[in-house]
């Protein structure tokens, strides 16, 4: 199972962006969306990206999601919308369980898919070994890439949140 | 918006489209595109009423869409060629898939459907913004991946904007939506000729940003978004009724003005490549635009309609609203031929 673990983890990813997709109430989407982030997080540390995937828990879980539950939370509704509430929602998200499902069977049945991209069955989502970076991992070389010839990179996506910032500020100021 | 909100916003606005065009790396591409989509949104929504903010979340996910797509065609194409660098790009679904999303963000018809109701709902100086600066970027895209683009989808991509673009602006009377159809038939022709002759491309891109500017210019002037108010014009400003009526007629493409040298070097170049249907078809359905431009000239410039007596002579103000670059932009727009 073990060797099969990412492509789990994968469908299951799916799932739950189906399920916040449907978004009955912004507290549930929430909901979802920590679950789908415990989980992207658990595919990353497979490929051997431990640093990063705890990032992900901490900045994105523990920080931002933390800071738009407590927003939601001020702003929801006595009795907030669930999943079987509505008949569209329930609807909408059983439809998109199934299509993946189906897209799962499809996979698993001929242990290869060639629909649009050559995926070689599950040899794409096992996890191997691969690259001779010596002692050194990959994506702890990766990050100090990103601070040594990435700089333009990081001061692009620097502003880019400092923008992102004043544009939530002067949206939502409504004069 | 407070003055260094807007200069600071105003300028990512610029550096994402500058980046858009000056990266070799896709992923810096994408940030562009990204940046630039998510510093517009405040311009779009200047005014804070409810038609403002229904048209900037339209054309949010809209572009959040495209730039998604975009994503998508990047990341299969690293997948089979093992490299970020924009290119010749070898597999034809990535190509697809970009020339999709590019075309989402440009407003090419099957995804026009958002042009008409964002720049219906926004202020005239941020429609302008957006159909004149935000083409370039995707534009200089697709001339850099022209090579590798599959003609038939963007042909039949292109045509379908000039008929859209024709028919669908005959029914308005909103200047602010005429304007959109007529952004929707210009990126058509440009469409049409990047996988023949990119250059033409920008030829046409170069001479419709000056036309756009300047009609949007006139029109804020006299702050008329109608036809309605067009008309009342020629007692107030008759010198921009004339000029609005060149304009008009240049943005047609009839022929001693600059508004055809692009009609007529993209069917020049069409015809070379032994085409002969469709630009015709094309040549025929910018009739539908001419005659909804030359409907706005008769409203404001050829015609005086009935009016009572005391409104014959308004005061002659002096007027105090600055036309930034205006006789440069009219007579680049109308007299380079």
């Amino acid at each position: 199972m073990m060797t099969y673990i990412v492509f789990i983890l994968s469908i299951v990813f799916v799932m739950s962006f189906v399920g916040f997709a449907t978004k009955p109430s912004p507290i549930y989407g929430g909901l979802v969306l920590i679950i789908s982030g415990g989980i992207g997080c658990a595919i990353v540390l497979n490929f051997g990206g431990s640093f990063l995937g705890l990032m992900v828990f901490l900045i994105y879980l523990g920080g931002m999601l933390v800071v738009f539950g407590y927003t939601t939370a001020m702003a929801t509704e006595q009795y907030p919308e669930v999943w079987v509430s509505n008949k569209a929602v329930l609807a909408a998200f059983i439809t998109g369980l199934l299509s993946e499902l189906l897209t799962a069977c499809y996979i698993l049945k001929d242990d290869e898919v060639e629909e649009v991209l050559k995926f070689n069955g599950m040899g794409d989502w096992v996890i191997y070994d691969t690259g001779d970076s010596g002692f050194f991992s990959e994506e702890a070389m990766g990050i100090a890439a990103l601070y040594s010839y990435g700089t333009w990179l990081v001061v692009v996506t620097g502003w880019s949140l400092l923008i992102g910032v004043l544009v939530i500020m002067e949206v939502t100021r409504g004069n | 918006m407070k003055p260094p909100i807007l200069i600071i916003i105003m300028a990512t606005i610029m550096t994402g489209t500058m980046i858009v065009m000056l990266s070799s790396h896709w992923l810096l591409i994408w940030i562009g595109f990204e940046m630039n989509m998510l510093a517009i949104i405040p311009i779009l929504m200047k005014k804070y009423n409810p038609r403002a903010m229904e048209a900037s979340t339209k054309y949010f996910l809209t572009q959040a869409t495209a730039s998604m797509l975009l994503m998508m065609g990047v990341t299969i194409n690293l997948l089979y060629s093992g490299q970020w660098v924009i290119s010749k790009i070898s597999n034809p679904i990535a190509s697809i898939m970009m020339t999709t999303a590019l075309t989402m963000k440009l407003g090419l018809s099957p995804f026009h459907f958002w042009v008409p109701e964002v720049t219906q709902g926004i202020t005239l100086m941020s429609g302008m913004i957006l159909l004149t600066w935000q083409k370039i970027a995707p534009m200089s895209i697709l001339y850099q991946i022209s090579p590798s683009i599959n003609t038939n989808l963007l042909m039949l991509m292109a045509l379908t904007s000039v008929l859209v673009g024709g028919w669908g602006g005959l029914n308005q009377t909103q200047l602010r939506k005429i304007m959109a159809y007529s952004s929707i038939a210009h990126m058509g022709w440009m469409a049409a000729i990047i996988t023949y002759n990119p250059t033409m491309m920008v030829l046409n891109l170069t001479l419709y940003i000056l036309m756009t500017l300047s009609t949007f210019m006139l029109f804020m002037l006299n702050s008329s978004t109608t036809t309605l108010s067009l008309s009342h014009m020629w007692n107030k400003f008759p010198l921009i009724t004339s000029m609005i009526l060149i304009l008009m007629l240049s943005l047609g493409g009839l022929p001693p003005l600059s508004g055809f040298i692009p009609k007529w070097m993209i069917i020049q170049e069409l015809t070379k490549n032994n085409m002969i249907i469709i630009p015709t078809l094309m040549a025929i359905t910018a009739l539908l635009n001419l005659y909804f431009y030359l409907r706005l000239t008769y409203s404001t410039a050829l015609t005086m309609f009935p009016s009572t007596n005391n409104m014959k002579m308004k005061w002659q103000f002096e007027y105090t609203k600055k036309a930034t670059l205006l006789p440069p932009l009219i007579i680049t727009s109308t007299m380079l031929l």
